[in-house]
């Protein structure tokens, strides 16, 4: 206790930067709800063998449908034999079984609309043909491929079996309870009249145990009220938490359920010492200073799971919008139990088969969607600041970044360049001249990303409350009458609820370039194309609200309370503003629509960050996990401020951040207002120039990440692949979350995230060749996964290209990443051990939705090796992978017929050539190189060296062919004789 | 201002070549340059200008990148960090970097297009080039009106150089002249304090003696105690006032709130800022209202004066006080020490050793007895006095002249006023702006501050600390002048001190044009001044003196 009091006063001495405000937000012991479901956890296992789940099916009840592949049944409680509910088991086309049970009948209705917004459409069911029903004593079996749905009757217990495994089974801990709906019974008050007072005490002694004890605990704890440091949440609806243990018997590593500041294969929450002590909560916050190594709720839930082993992948999707704590532990070394807490809502969980990381991927996409395919220029570099304080100070950033020739894509406006936070409404004072801004920024084919935050400054002279009040589609307080009024940046403030239907039109006609039907409303006339938009605060954020988010009574469209939708209601309104980016002008383009929260299905409409990090090299290192959590969660577009939001980086930690920023999808610098400004000019040499290539190899590398994008886009794999993803069967790598893939590029890299680093070790996972990025020196891993060493002083990132890759990238540095339109490529072929490579390059016009019409270029990239008596010959082939009507996860990938290949955007770069083809890894100097058939005396050059083949490590051997005269949209082939 | 720097760097004036034979200068080399691109002789043969390496002739310029050093495509996008030379003919020669060559974009900086394929940019050289000539032309009247402006700064600067050596010379003659007398002075009291120096060091055995000097110890500590609590209740009170003004109450943190609010009972102002006197806020709300001094109470000049008296003297005035009963002793004898001051220096020695004799005799003989130690004391007493007089005279003295002086050394020191003085007339001139919501003031080398136009609070914003202190600079460049830091202002509230760079330039006002805050209490104005209209010669001659600067060191 003594040690525990002196490290608390301490701390704050030794770190005063480090404050989180912890008692700023509930820990489960704060939370009622968790508490129960806490207290039923723990009680389970005391019970023993007397411990059963209370609800069973009834038999009788059970209906399949004649239609589609489901079942519905009634389930009851012994605890409440009144209380009806419902179970639903649908099994999906792709073989996701989805699992529904609500109550019914009941007093109201549980909130069941999570899943409306969550699901990219609704999942079509598979053929009732092809799936068994098998009625037995205590079960129905659903039998298709090679799974089995296993529904019990007494007691309910869903389970999925796959090639006669027990993967997944939900109440197999009999910890399902789903609170259902009553009637506060008013407290009677002790007789207090004379000569009562002995039979109160008698009567107090006598009160019967509740009936319910075995399973609810004594004490009814928190069903009503429930207070939390100076609020009070009235829970006019009383108790409603859904508890739900699903077990993983064979499946000892679970991912997901980001977001938290955690490692990426999730520790325990429970059971024998475990990590942390509270669960992983889900409940999106605005939360100061977060800490860099912890379950609490950070800004987004994505309530999805991954459970692996080196057999098999299972997902689970629960699709729920309130509050939910995690617990996760390891009942055995191999298996995996996790106990879901929510405070409401129907459950809903989907099951998804697997069995590879890949197919659970997919499964996913088809629910949820893919990523939606970004514009190419929010690819690039994204330098923000809190805050660009006037017109001048944008300009003469830009023209910083051009004197010192970093390359640059997007600058952008935090809250200050809006009169009293007034958002859209610019402060005249400090930007007089928007568009003019805007204008001269956009004349370098550069964009701006401005900040609309969702809470509205509630005066009259601000014409987008004034319409918001107009239209009532305001959220409402407890009452369900008045508007909510809370405090943010702005003041005292009101937010638009995006439930409400009537809110969509009108927000999207704020942001009309032109002017549409209804003249006379107000809308962001100071605005062009060419600027985009950052929502922040989107929890939402109120300042004076319980946990710095909204009170969970408040009232919702519908009349849903603020509770049952609280973890979607950040993913709504960026929906609604990337439909108003998409649609204002004369033609529809792909918006940038920056969220801090999101939900599942938020990767539908563009980008987030992980929030407001510190500027430490322990929040530098877990961003990794962080947007590689998001990432398998389907949320790809995602990344974390370089340099750290809080905090003055040292040059050497803002190096090495950079260095960590360009490998995440999105790729933007940030700061408080209260730290000096660190924009990469700043910095001195030999800072300056490293930073600067850093930059600009981001910016070579721009094809593969939008060829990674697009592939993401067409079926829902992730950008970053951690280890377990590329290699499933390789247990080493399941812990792995420091280095990663790129797409299917074949680019592995592991981020330098400690001070002083001369050297890093990498996991080299398989018998390959594995070559340095920028020396081309091979390495070799084996079978059983190795791990080198390898040197990386400041200006070296570890990073390799995986032995049968072929890697296209641009290489002149330009000022913006539209300047590269009419680059040429270089071809980087790394030969395999087997003398083979293979690569892929996606083109189109970067901004509109052309590419859905056929106007793109997808080329894939072979090279192979044959070997003859006299000669070996090396192939080099460029060929069309596109084929129309190809079908993707999420519809099609372009038009049933609509792909040609000389299509108006292959057109627009049919002059693109390939400058140089790199070959590394051949045995010995070719004799003969023909390109189209033709043999080339000269332009090309050999550099003798170790071969893919062998086991050899060492500088590779490099065959540099320059300007071969090939054009990039075109089929081609090279030939190399030796 | 970055700009200019930059474009001066990249922007050669057209040299007229010599008229041999033109050979064909590749794409993008600066004419200066041609002959480094031509082949090996009799080889087709070229060498990369690094020497890393030889390539075909044909392959410069081939849109590939062969040379390490990317000397070979001075007119492609092909090598990273090359410079591309556009004639800009009709205007003035640029270089622009190779990351500009084809990239599909018109570079102001190269306005004859020939970055870019031909048919891209149109040559708008001519147009540019009016422009530029009329901008440097308005720029070069502005510069010979300042410039007149500016000598008469100097002008000023050699008046002011005149009265100062005047005013050092007279200087001079008083400080000789007082040094004499405090010499004279001196001797006397250090031979009457020789004659007493027993008898006082036995005096100082007296308890009442050390009681008094142990009081004056503890009031020494106890003031020095006080001055320090008092500054940092000054400091505490600054943080409280800037935390009270300066806190953001969206923050909604309860703790600031409380402190904000506590501060505001205890300052007393709650009430009597949102009553009355919002204009006297300016100063007293900085502070909460000094307690009235209450009549018992000492006030510190009162408390200094005690602890400054002179002890001895007070011991020996104390000694006289118990020993005299009556008057005339001390009269009578008192007449007999003082008559030294009225003796010639010449006479004092034996005037003095006479005196001893006639003394210790009277003394022996019972006529003088210990009365006259008494009065000797008073003696001493006396002649410290006019010592202490004479030694402060002296040092008023030497003070004067020692500030005259440094003042005369700063008024052309490179890192004061300038090489020629110019800046001494600006001290202390004020430039204010008003920005709506504040007015900011700066003067010159003295202090900055931001006065709120709602309620008139004011802060510090930092005093005068230095010209411009960047690396690449050094005293008398004008870049040196064109920049002047005031620093240890006011305490932000969760930031840093406030501090403020003034960017100065060439104008024929010394006005303030615009005020930011870049970063969190640091401030940036921009303004100008005549005294940074320097004519190009002045340029030349600046640049000269760095140079040889430069050609110093290195001999060094």
């Amino acid at each position: 206790m003594r040690i525990a009091t002196s490290v608390l006063l301490l701390l704050p001495l030794a770190h005063p930067l480090l404050a989180l405000k912890a008692h700023d937000f509930k820990t489960c012991s704060q939370s009622a709800f968790c508490r129960r479901g806490r207290a039923l956890a723990e009680r389970a296992p005391t019970a023993g063998s007397s411990w059963h789940s209370p609800y069973t099916i009834v038999p009788s009840s059970v209906a399949l449908s004649s239609s589609a592949s489901s079942f519905t049944s009634s389930v009851k409680s012994e605890l409440y034999p009144d209380i009806n509910f419902e179970l639903e088991v649908r099994i999906h086309e792709d073989g996701v079984v989805r699992v529904r049970m609500d109550e019914v009948k009941g007093l109201r209705k549980r909130y069941d609309e999570a899943s409306s917004w969550a699901l990219v459409r609704e999942p079509s069911l598979k053929n009732v043909k092809d799936v068994k029903w098998v009625k037995g004593k205590n079960e129905v079996k659903g039998v298709y491929d090679d799974v089995e749905v296993r529904v019990q009757y007494q007691p309910l217990k869903v389970s999925l079996w796959k090639g006669g495994r027990e993967e997944v089974v939900l109440n197999g801990k009999e910890l399902l309870h789903m609170e259902h709906f009553r009637v506060k019974e008013e407290k009677k008050e002790p007789e207090t009249a004379e000569g009562g007072a002995e039979q109160a005490e008698q009567a107090v002694l006598q009160a019967p145990a509740r009936p319910t004890a075995w399973f609810e605990g004594e004490e009814e704890d928190g069903l009503w009220a429930e207070s939390f440091s100076t609020w009070t949440d009235q829970k006019p609806k009383g108790p409603e938490s859904l508890s739900l243990d699903i077990h993983f018997p064979g499946h000892a590593n679970v991912y997901g359920i980001p977001q938290h500041a955690s490692p990426l294969s999730l520790p325990t929450t429970t059971g024998p010492s475990p990590h942390y002590t509270d669960p992983y909560r889900l409940y999106n916050l605005d939360v100061f200073e977060y800490l860099a190594d912890s379950p609490m709720s950070l800004y987004g839930s994505i309530p999805f799971l991954h459970a692996h082993s080196a057999e098999s992948t299972v997902g689970i999707f629960n699709a729920i919008a309130s509050e939910t704590w995690i617990d996760v532990s390891h009942p055995t070394e191999d298996s995996t139990l996790t106990h879901w807490v929510s405070e409401s809502g129907i459950l809903d969980v989907f099951l998804l088969p697997g069995p590879t990381p890949e197919d659970v991927f997919k499964q996913y996409a088809r629910l949820t969607g893919t990523s939606a395919m970004p514009a190419h220029w929010a690819l690039g570099y994204h330098q923000c600041r809190w805050n660009y304080i006037s017109s001048e100070d944008v300009r003469s950033v830009q023209k910083r970044f051009d004197e010192d020739d970093f390359p640059l894509d997007v600058l952008w406006l935090d809250i200050e360049y809006s009169e009293e936070h007034k958002y859209f409404i610019w402060d005249a004072k400090n930007f007089p001249d928007p568009v003019a801004m805007v204008n001269d920024v956009a004349a370098l084919g550069r964009k701006m990303v401005v900040i609309v935050d969702p809470h509205l400054k509630r005066v009259s002279t601000y014409p987008v409350y004034e319409k918001a009040k107009e239209l009532d589609v305001l959220v409402k307080g407890r009452d369900g009458k008045e508007e909510y009024e809370g405090w943010c940046w702005s003041g005292s403030s009101a937010w638009v609820d995006f439930f409400h239907p009537g809110s969509w039109d009108w927000w999207k006609s704020l942001f009309r370039l032109t002017d549409g039907k209804d003249k006379d409303s107000w809308r962001w006339v100071d605005s062009t194309e060419n600027v985009h938009i950052w929502n922040d605060m989107n929890e939402p954020s109120v300042f004076n609200g319980p946990e710095i988010t909204m009170p969970k009574d408040n009232v919702h469209y519908g009349g849903w309370e603020h509770r049952d939708i609280h973890n979607i209601n950040g993913m709504l309104f960026q929906n609604l503003t990337s439909q108003a980016i998409t649609t204002r002008g004369s033609t529809p383009k792909r918006p940038f629509v920056l969220s801090r929260s999101f939900y599942a299905g938020s990767q539908r409409l563009s980008a987030i960050w992980t929030g407001d990090n510190m500027g430490s090299w322990e929040h530098m290192a877990v961003g990794i996990p962080m947007v590689l959590s998001n990432g398998i969660a389907g949320m790809t577009f995602a990344g974390a401020d370089v340099g750290g939001f809080f905090g003055n980086p040292d040059p050497e930690m803002l190096v090495r951040w950079y260095q960590v920023g360009i490998f995440a999808p999105f790729f933007r610098a940030h700061a408080h207002i209260d730290t000096k400004r660190r924009e990469p000019y700043l910095l001195e040499e030999p800072h300056k120039s490293i930073v600067r290539d850093v930059i600009r190899l981001r910016y070579s590398l721009l094809s593969v990440w939008y060829t990674s994008f697009r592939r993401a886009n067409a079926d829902g794999v992730p950008i970053l692949r951690p280890h377990w993803v590329m290699f499933p069967k390789d247990k080493k790598g399941f812990a792995i979350d420091d280095q990663y893939f790129i797409g299917d590029s074949g680019l592995l890299v592991k981020p330098v995230t400690k001070p002083g680093a001369t050297e890093t070790q990498v996991y080299i996972p398989e018998d390959q060749v594995y070559y340095d990025y920028f020396t081309y020196n091979a390495y070799r891993g084996s079978a059983a996964g190795k791990t080198i060493t390898v040197s990386s002083p400041l200006e070296k990132i570890p990073l390799f290209i995986r032995g049968g890759s072929i890697v296209p990238t641009r290489a002149r540095p330009r000022r913006s990443s539209p300047l590269m339109k009419k680059d040429p490529f270089t071809l980087t072929v790394a030969l395999s051990q087997a003398e083979l490579a293979t690569g892929e390059l996606y083109l189109d016009d970067g901004e509109s939705f052309d590419h859905q019409k056929g106007d793109l270029v997808w080329r894939k990239f072979d090279a192979w090796t044959l070997k003859a008596a006299k000669r070996t010959r090396m192939t080099l082939k460029s060929s069309d992978m596109t084929k129309s009507g190809q079908t993707v996860v999420d519809g099609s990938l372009v038009a049933p017929g609509a792909y040609r290949a000389d299509n108006a955007y292959a057109k627009s770069v049919q002059s693109v050539r390939v400058e140089k083809l790199v070959i590394l890894g051949l045995p010995k100097k070719p004799t003969t190189v023909i390109v189209q058939g033709v043999a080339q005396k000269e332009g090309w050059t050999w550099e003798g060296g170790v071969a893919a083949d062998g086991k050899k490590e060492g500088g590779a051997s490099v065959l540099v062919i320059k300007n071969p005269n090939l054009k990039i949209v075109d089929d081609w082939l090279v030939e190399v004789e030796f | 201002m970055y700009s200019k720097l930059s474009l001066a760097c990249l922007t050669l004036p057209v040299l007229t070549l010599p008229v041999y034979s033109k050979p064909v200068i590749p794409v993008g080399v600066d004419p200066q340059r041609a002959s480094l691109y031509s082949p090996i002789p009799g080889t087709a043969l070229w060498k990369c200008l690094d020497g890393s390496g030889e390539i075909p002739f044909s392959a410069v310029n081939d849109d590939f990148c062969d040379c390490k050093d990317g000397s070979d495509e001075p007119g492609t996008s092909a090598c990273a960090n090359g410079l591309f030379y556009c004639a800009n003919e009709g205007h003035v020669s640029a270089k622009i970097r190779s990351s500009r060559v084809n990239d599909g974009l018109c570079e102001p900086e190269c306005c004859d297009g020939s970055d870019e394929p031909s048919g891209v940019c149109p040559n708008i050289c001519e147009e540019i080039g009016k422009e530029y000539r009329a901008a440097a032309e308005a720029e070069q009247k502005t510069r010979r009106t300042g410039a007149k402006i500016r000598s008469t700064y100097i002008a000023f600067a050699q008046k002011e150089k005149k009265r100062l050596e005047d005013a050092i010379s007279a200087l001079n003659i008083e400080v000789a002249e007082k040094r004499a007398n405090e010499a004279r002075v001196k001797d006397i009291l250090e031979r009457t304090e020789a004659l007493d120096a027993a008898a006082l060091a036995h005096k100082k055995e007296s308890p009442l003696y050390r009681h008094l000097e142990d009081k004056n110890d503890i009031l020494s500590s106890l003031l020095t105690s006080h001055a320090e609590l008092k500054e940092r209740i000054t400091a505490l009170e600054a943080v409280l006032d800037g935390l009270k003004r300066g806190y953001n109450p969206n923050y909604q943190d309860m703790a600031v709130l409380e402190a904000v609010r506590g501060w505001e009972a205890l300052s007393g102002e709650a009430d009597k800022d949102k009553d009355k006197e919002p204009a006297a806020a300016d100063d007293s709300s900085a502070k909460p209202a000094e307690p009235p001094v209450e009549e018992e109470e000492w006030t510190l000049d009162q408390i200094n004066e005690i602890k400054n008296k002179d002890v001895v003297s007070l011991l020996l005035e104390h000694e006289k006080h118990i020993g005299s009963s009556g008057i005339t002793t001390e009269q009578a004898t008192s007449l007999l020490y003082s008559l030294e001051l009225y003796i010639p220096d010449a006479f004092l020695p034996i005037y003095q050793s006479a005196r001893e004799w006639l003394v210790s005799t009277l003394s022996l003989l019972g006529v003088v007895t210990t009365p006259a130690s008494t009065d000797s004391s008073s003696e001493i007493s006396k002649a410290r006095t006019s010592h202490s007089l004479a030694l402060n005279a002296l040092h008023n003295a030497e003070n004067s002249l020692k500030s005259e002086q440094e003042a005369l050394e700063k008024l052309f020191a490179l890192d004061g006023f300038g090489k020629k003085g110019e800046w001494k007339k600006l001290k202390d001139v004020c430039l204010e702006k008003d920005t709506g919501e504040y007015t900011y003031t700066v003067c010159l080398f003295g202090s900055a501050t931001q006065k709120s136009n709602r309620d008139g609070a004011s802060n510090n914003l930092g005093r005068y600390s230095s010209w411009n202190t960047s690396p690449s600079t050094s005293p008398g460049e004008l870049a040196y002048y064109s920049r002047q830091i005031y620093d240890h202002g006011a305490q932000c509230w969760n930031g840093p001190q406030r501090s403020v760079t003034l960017d100065l330039s060439c104008g024929t006002e010394n006005a303030l044009l615009s005020i930011s805050e870049p970063e969190k209490c640091e401030y940036s104005f921009v303004g100008t001044t005549p005294a940074l209209c320097w004519l190009d010669g002045e340029m030349e001659e600046a640049k000269t003196v760095k140079a040889e600067k430069h050609r110093r060191k290195e001999d060094l």
